[in-house]
């Protein structure tokens, strides 16, 4: 299939991981692209990524290409462009690009294997088929995301990741306007179709996704949202503070140890392993007397007046209530369980309100999950695998974060084999937890500009992405890199446009037809 | 008392600054300069249809001094229509040189050389025979109105008998091809001083320092032509972002100032500015750089294992002195 090819360039050095080859000074050559090197004596095709592309010249004086810029750049300055053409160009430049291997495909195409060996030395360098990109068909998974792209160019082959692997934690790393919001709405997308067969537990807190997420065809029977505040179209979310934990409550907040110890003594003081009793703290008028009677001075009066502040300003969110039975937590497990996309629009809540309720729901759904995973395996069975997506996932997932109180770092380290996962998204990876980063086996990783950020995901990665910074640092609005454990290598992809995807996505099946009651009874 | 650094500097400063008249080519004494050096403004002109330039390159493979392996070639190249026609990097020349075998290396080049002609410096004899074997195939092939350029100027090693300069200069003249012959780095001098460096100077207070010029310097060698005129020599800044002018040697009996319109056509590369493009070309090809030499060097290993040299013989002849002291 390569005879006749375009030949983009010759192979000629580097070793069994990295290629360097030779193209015209012409050559169009991106970072990113992927490029087969076809290896005529073994028939092998070895698949290359491009990770830096440079200036190659037939003069070895020092200083030659500088002296030629200097004399084409004076007749610019004197207004004679053209005086001093550089005769014979393509002979006398060339362009090196530097690649890393990516592996090779077995002479009849049938699978792909990771790089052992070289190619022959000045093996050709095309432009790949599409039957080099066969290989990962059965690799991508069901739910879609958006082409495979290489350098600036768009492949007419779909990529994406399994649903399961949503078990074992997904990153979406990038920068502000790069297509993190897109991407997860095309994400949702792909849990809606599935039918069931996975949940998604969207924490929004700049309300962006409801509109765009209800104009889903699939909307109306797989999507359910939940809102803080009045939103048409949206059910009320309510959260009873006879659900919420303390340790919701110390996720939730930066506590000082003076403060901390407070809490604890309001803990025992009140009996309650529930949060009811800040509403009874929160009430208090008198708070020296407080402290001195009911707390026999043991938390300093400021420290009091600290907590109650806060006791105050959760009780007083509209989405807080007392009363259990009004609680949403339980819908939001039974939506999840049906493999729904819940969408918790959290909009009007402060940060830390914020992570309240999404602690509060992740543990939730991590209670119910390892509960019949403990208790009942067979249900287990049935439970869809379930992802929680949460925003500034650094504000939970960092280093400094009590790891033994809060619920994210226990879903990271124990939340696959209950088959719920993080989905964190960030803009500060360098901020999460190393050794919690590890845990999570997708990445997104859109543009990212700091260096410091992409090495953390460098070491982090289940694929090498190593040489990938310029790459990384390069990537336009929605282009992005998957790296996860079911492709052989990062695979770089252009996430569809989600109002593209809205316009592709057909409608859900019609409900199968109920038989009239007569005659499901003569079927019973 | 001075020291001989300060001394020498002295002595140079005072002949930079104060340069006598006497003109002079290191090394030549055949030359017969203008009375007066003049800079005259030179206009671009046209490419010639059809141009060659040849260079030679030489490389030594084995030293011992007292016997070496020396390779030279000459490479040419041809541009037809402002676009390369040929690229030749010549023949690999490998002689012996020293232990009586230097007379049989001289007289393969097929020049007429004297059988008695004195051996010193062969190596440029060899090369300088291979260039203008080259040059006169050159000539031979060249389209009416083309150039020929030579690396250099136009007066091959003295032991090149001056009949067959002669008789190429005559060939070149009957096919209307001209022959140029450009040297980069001139032992031209006045007053002991560069010469060169000089006319750049005054040619650009003169004629500013964008013009491009030329200067009738010399004429030379009358016994290589036919009609007794020889060579003429002449200075020439052949871009106005030269950063250097050259000699330039034609045959009298060519009009210097259209040839060098012809010529400074070819001079416009970006990387060159001033210098005939096609030369570096030639250049190029005709380098004996340290690998090809390597290369022969096992050649001529492989053949000592096939007709038995032992190799601590090859060791003790060829084995490089002065690197061995280096590293101890």
């Amino acid at each position: 299939m390569t005879e006749g090819a375009h030949s983009r360039g010759r192979l000629f050095g580097k070793n069994v991981l990295e290629g360097v080859f030779r193209a015209a000074p012409d050559e169009d050559l991106f970072l990113g692209e992927i490029l087969v090197a076809v290896d005529e004596a073994t028939r092998r095709r070895y698949l290359f990524r491009v990770v830096d592309v440079t200036y190659g010249t037939e003069h070895r004086e020092p200083g030659w290409a500088e002296r030629v810029a200097g004399t084409l750049l004076a007749d610019d300055l004197r207004g004679d462009p053209g005086a001093h053409p550089l005769h014979e160009q393509d002979r006398r430049t060339y362009r090196v690009a530097t690649c890393r291997c990516l592996g090779y495909l077995t002479p009849d195409g049938s699978s792909f294997r990771k790089p052992k060996s070289l190619p022959t030395q000045f093996s050709r360098v095309l432009t790949p088929e599409p039957e080099d990109f066969e290989f990962l068909s059965s690799r991508m998974g069901d739910l879609p995301l958006g082409n495979l792209r290489s350098g600036e160019t768009v492949v007419d082959f779909e990529v994406g990741i399994p649903g399961e692997s949503l078990a074992s934690h997904v990153g979406v790393f990038a920068t502000t306007g790069m297509g993190k919001s897109n991407l997860m709405k095309v994400l949702a997308s792909g849990v809606l179709r599935r039918q069931g067969r996975y949940g998604l537990l969207l924490i929004d807190p700049h309300g962006e996704y409801r509109a765009d997420l209800t104009r889903h065809p699939w909307a109306a029977d797989r999507l359910r949202t939940y809102a803080a505040r009045r939103l048409p179209g949206t059910s009320a979310l309510r959260l009873s503070l006879a659900e919420l934990a303390f340790d919701d409550l110390r996720t939730a907040h930066d506590w000082t140890r003076p403060q901390e110890e407070g809490l604890f003594e309001l803990e025992r003081h009140y009996g309650s392993t529930d949060l009811r009793w800040l509403l009874d703290f929160a009430q208090v008028e008198e708070l020296a007397t407080f402290r001195e009677v009911d707390l026999n001075g043991r938390v300093a009066l400021n420290t009091l007046q600290v907590l109650q502040r806060r006791a105050r300003r959760i009780v007083d969110l509209d989405c807080v209530v007392a009363d259990p039975d009004v609680s949403v937590g339980g819908a939001v497990v039974r939506d999840l369980t049906a493999g729904k996309v819940v969408l918790v629009d959290v909009s009007g809540l402060g940060s830390t309100e914020e992570v309240l309720v999404a602690s509060f729901l992740t543990r939730k759904v991590m209670d119910e999950w390892s509960t019949a995973f403990l208790e009942n395996p067979d249900l287990h069975q049935r439970l869809p695998v379930v992802s929680i997506a949460l925003e500034e996932a650094q504000r939970v997932l960092s280093a400094s974060r009590d790891k033994d109180t809060n619920v994210f770092p226990r879903v990271a380290r124990e939340g696959r084999k209950f088959k719920v996962g993080l989905c964190a998204i960030t803009q500060q990876p360098k901020l999460l937890d190393d050794e919690l980063l590890s845990q999570f086996n997708t990445f997104f990783v859109l543009g990212l500009a700091d260096e410091k950020d992409r090495n953390i995901l460098r070491s982090s990665s289940k694929q090498d992405i190593s040489g990938l910074g310029p790459e990384i640092q390069t990537l336009m609005p929605g282009e992005c890199l998957v790296a996860n454990l079911a492709a052989p290598f990062a695979v770089p992809a252009k996430i569809h446009l989600y109002d593209d995807l809205l316009r592709a996505t057909p409608p859900p099946p019609a409900a199968p037809a109920t038989a009239p009651p007569n005659v499901a009874a003569l079927v019973d | 008392m001075p020291t001989s650094l300060e001394l020498t500097a002295d002595r140079l400063a005072a002949l930079l600054m104060g340069p006598g008249d006497a003109l002079l080519d290191q090394g030549r004494h055949d030359l017969e300069f203008e009375r007066q050096l003049v800079a005259r403004p030179l206009e671009r002109g046209s490419a010639p249809p059809d141009v060659w330039a040849i260079d030679g390159g030489q490389g030594t493979a084995l030293d011992a001094r007292c016997l070496q392996v020396v390779v030279t070639r000459a490479a040419r190249v041809r541009y037809a229509g402002g676009a390369c026609a040929l690229e030749e990097e010549g023949p690999l020349n490998v002689s012996l040189v020293g232990g009586g075998q230097t007379r049989a290396a001289v007289a393969a080049l097929d020049l007429g050389v004297a059988p008695d002609a004195g051996l010193e410096g062969v190596i440029n004899l060899l090369r300088d025979g291979a260039e203008w074997q080259a040059v006169r195939r050159s000539v031979e092939e060249c389209a009416p109105d083309g150039i020929v350029l030579v690396d250099g100027d136009l007066q091959p090693d003295w032991r090149v008998p001056s009949t067959f300069v002669a008789g190429v200069l005559a060939e070149a003249r009957a096919r209307q091809v001209t022959l140029v012959g450009v040297t980069k780095h001139s032992s031209l001098s006045r007053g002991g001083a560069p010469l060169m460096g000089m006319l750049e100077l005054d040619a650009a207070g003169r004629l500013g320092p964008d013009a491009m010029w030329w200067a009738p310097v010399a004429h030379t060698r009358p016994d290589l032509a036919v009609d007794g005129g020889g060579l003429q020599v002449v200075a020439a800044r052949l871009d106005p972002q030269a950063p250097f002018a050259f000699r330039v040697d034609l045959p009298a009996d060519v009009d210097a100032e259209p040839a060098l319109r012809r010529l400074s056509a070819l001079c416009d590369d970006a990387a060159f500015p001033g210098y005939p493009y096609p030369l570096t070309v030639a250049d190029r090809l005709a380098a004996c750089p340290r690998w090809l030499c390597d290369d022969v060097r096992s050649l001529i290993e492989e053949r000592f294992d096939l007709v038995g040299v032992p190799l601590e013989v090859r060791e003790r002849s060829f084995a490089d002195r002065h690197r061995l002291m280096e590293r101890s």
